[in-house]
C-alpha cells in the first residue's frame, strides 16, 4: 500500500446553521495510522469524518487528503435506508463503483470478488437476501464487505460497532486490524473506550475542539477529565 | 352487453376516447419509473407539492393566452422548476421541512385558483384543478408522448446513481460523484407533472404517478421489477378508469385515479395476506 493515506487538517471548522459542530481543528493522521475518535454526543466526531469524506462543507480551513479518490466511508447505520429493495450481493458489489461507474453494471469478476468479500465477513449464505430482511449486524457486515471491495487507502468508520450483536463485533474488529496491518489509514468514531484502550494505537478526543490527540495511553485520559 | 361492447366499442367509435387512452398509456409509461423513484426516495410529499407548484405558473400562462396547452405547460414548467429549486434549498429540518412544503402547496394552489378565477370561468377553474383527459388534442398528445419518452430514456441512463442516491447518498459523494442527480430527478418530476397537467389537472396529476408505484412497492420486488409492475398497474388503471367513466358517466380523471387507488388497496391487502400465509404455506411444503 503506497503512503497516500495521510490526512492533514488545517483549522477545520464546520457549522450547521449557526451551531458550530467542529471548531479550528488542526493536526495530522499519519499514513497507515489507526485512530479512534472519541467524545461526548454532539462533540463533532461524525462531523469530522463527514468533513474528511467531503460530505459536508467546511466553514473554514482545509482538509489535505491525497487519498481523495481512494477513500471509503462507512456512515452511521441510520443514514442507510434499509427499506430500499436491494440484495446483499448488490450492496457489496457497489464497492467496485470505480470499475463500473455510474452507467454500467458490475461485471462477473467483480461479482465474484463481492462474493469472496461476503464470505470474509460471514455473509456467504445471505448474498441473495434483501437488505430489509437481514439483521443490523448483518447489514454492518455487508457494508464492511463493500469497504473491502473499495480497496481504499483511507477508511473512515462512523460508529462501526454501535448497536451490533456480540458475535459480529470480533469479525468486524478483525477486519479493522487487517486493514491496519495492510498499511491503510483507518479513522473510527468509537464509543467503547475499553475497546479503544485495548486495540487502537492512537486516539483523538473531541469536544467540538480538540481536547487531546496522540498515543491512546496519553490522549484517552482527557476523555475522563 | 357483450364483452366487445363493454371494452372495445367505446374506443372504436369515439376518437376522443382513443386520444385519451393513448395519452394515459404514454403517461403510464413514464409514471411507472418516476413514481417508483419518488416512492423509493421517500419523496411522495415532494411530488404532491410539485404537482401544485405547477399551478400558479399555469395560471399565469392562462391569463396570458387563455386555455392554450402550450402556454399552460410553459407557465407550469417555470413555476414548478422554481419551487423544485426552493425545495432543494430546504433540505434539512425534518418536520419543519414538511410544514414548509405544505405551506408551499397551499399557497401555490390558492394563488393558481385565484388567478384563473380572476379572468376565467368556473369551467376553467375545474379544468386546471382536475384536467380534461377527454379533451386531449393532437399537439397535446405529441407533447405527452415526447416528454414521456425523454423521461423514460433519461431515467434508464441515470438509473444507477439515482438508485444509489436514494438509499445511501453519502456513498455517491465519497466515490467522487459530484453531479447533482437529485436536482436532475426533481426536474424530471416537474416535467412529468407538467405533461400530466392537462389530462389530470393540478389536484390529480400526482395520483397516476404515486398510486400505481405505491401499489407495486407492496409486492416486495426489486427496484426495476417495481417500475415494471407500477407501469402495468398504471396501464390497467387507465383502461379501467376510462371504461368506467364511459359506461357509468363519471368524470374520467377521478375515475382513473380511483381505479389506481383500488389497485393500491388490493395490493396492500394481498401482500399482507401473503405475509401472514407464508409461514403456514412454508410448513405445508
Amino acid at each position: 500500500m503506497e503512503a497516500d493515506g495521510r490526512v492533514a487538517l488545517h483549522n477545520v471548522t464546520v457549522r450547521y446553521g449557526r451551531r458550530v459542530a467542529l471548531e479550528a481543528l488542526s493536526g495530522e493522521f499519519a499514513a497507515g495510522s489507526l485512530t479512534a475518535v472519541v467524545g461526548a454526543n454532539g462533540a463533532g466526531k461524525s462531523t469530522l469524518l463527514a468533513a474528511i469524506a467531503g460530505v459536508v462543507k467546511l466553514a473554514k480551513g482545509v482538509v489535505d487528503c491525497a487519498a481523495h479518490r481512494r477513500l471509503a466511508y462507512l456512515p452511521q447505520l441510520t443514514a442507510i435506508d434499509r427499506d430500499y429493495p436491494l440484495t446483499v450481493a448488490e450492496l457489496i458489489a457497489l464497492g467496485g463503483w470505480h470499475e463500473f461507474g455510474a452507467f454500467r453494471s458490475p461485471g462477473t469478476a467483480l461479482r465474484a470478488r463481492a462474493a469472496d468479500a461476503a464470505e470474509g465477513v460471514g455473509l456467504a449464505e445471505k448474498l441473495g437476501r434483501p437488505i430489509a430482511e437481514i439483521s443490523v449486524g448483518e447489514l454492518q457486515r455487508a457494508l464492511f464487505a463493500r469497504l473491502v471491495l473499495q480497496d481504499a487507502a483511507l477508511i473512515l468508520l462512523d460508529e462501526p460497532f454501535a448497536a451490533i450483536d456480540a458475535q459480529t463485533v470480533p469479525v468486524l474488529l478483525d477486519q479493522v486490524m487487517r486493514w491496519h496491518r495492510e498499511g491503510r489509514t483507518v479513522i473510527a468514531v468509537m464509543h467503547d473506550l475499553d475497546l479503544v484502550q485495548a486495540r487502537f494505537p492512537a486516539t483523538l478526543v473531541l469536544a467540538r475542539r480538540c481536547l487531546a490527540w496522540g498515543p491512546t495511553e496519553t490522549a484517552l485520559p482527557a476523555m475522563a477529565a | 352487453m357483450s364483452l366487445h361492447a363493454l371494452i372495445v366499442e367505446p374506443f372504436q367509435t369515439l376518437a376522443f376516447m382513443r386520444s385519451a387512452l393513448v395519452a394515459c398509456l404514454a403517461l403510464a409509461l413514464m409514471n411507472g419509473a418516476v413514481g417508483t423513484l419518488l416512492v423509493l426516495r421517500r419523496m411522495s410529499l415532494d411530488g404532491e407539492v410539485l404537482g401544485h407548484a405547477v399551478m400558479p405558473g399555469a395560471a399565469v400562462g392562462f391569463l396570458y393566452a387563455g386555455p392554450s396547452p402550450l402556454w399552460l405547460s410553459l407557465g407550469g414548467l417555470a413555476s414548478g422548476l422554481a419551487v423544485a429549486a426552493l425545495a432543494g434549498l430546504v433540505t434539512h429540518g425534518g418536520a419543519r421541512r414538511d410544514a414548509g412544503l405544505v405551506a408551499f402547496y397551499l399557497v401555490a394552489l390558492s394563488l393558481g385558483v385565484a388567478l384563473v378565477a380572476w379572468r376565467g370561468s368556473n369551467v376553467d377553474v375545474m379544468r386546471v384543478l382536475f384536467g380534461t383527459v377527454l379533451a386531449i388534442d393532437q399537439p397535446a398528445l405529441l407533447e405527452i408522448a415526447t416528454v414521456s419518452s425523454v423521461i423514460v430514456l433519461v431515467i434508464a441512463a441515470l438509473y444507477r446513481p439515482l438508485a444509489v442516491g436514494a438509499f445511501d447518498p453519502a456513498f455517491l459523494r465519497t466515490v467522487g460523484v459530484r453531479a447533482p442527480y437529485g436536482a436532475v430527478f426533481s426536474v424530471l418530476v416537474v416535467l412529468a407533472l407538467v405533461a400530466s397537467f392537462q389530462a389530470f389537472g393540478t389536484l390529480l396529476a400526482v395520483g397516476p404517478m404515486l398510486l400505481p408505484a405505491a401499489a407495486a412497492r407492496s409486492w416486495g420486488l426489486g427496484a426495476a421489477g417495481s417500475m415494471v409492475l407500477a407501469t402495468d398497474f398504471g396501464l390497467a388503471a387507465s383502461v379501467t378508469g376510462l371504461l368506467v367513466s364511459y359506461h357509468v358517466n363519471l368524470p374520467s380523471g377521478p375515475a382513473i385515479v380511483l381505479a389506481a387507488g383500488l389497485l393500491f388497496a388490493i395490493s396492500l391487502a394481498a401482500a399482507n395476506l401473503l405475509r401472514r400465509l407464508a409461514p403456514i404455506i412454508g410448513q405445508a411444503v
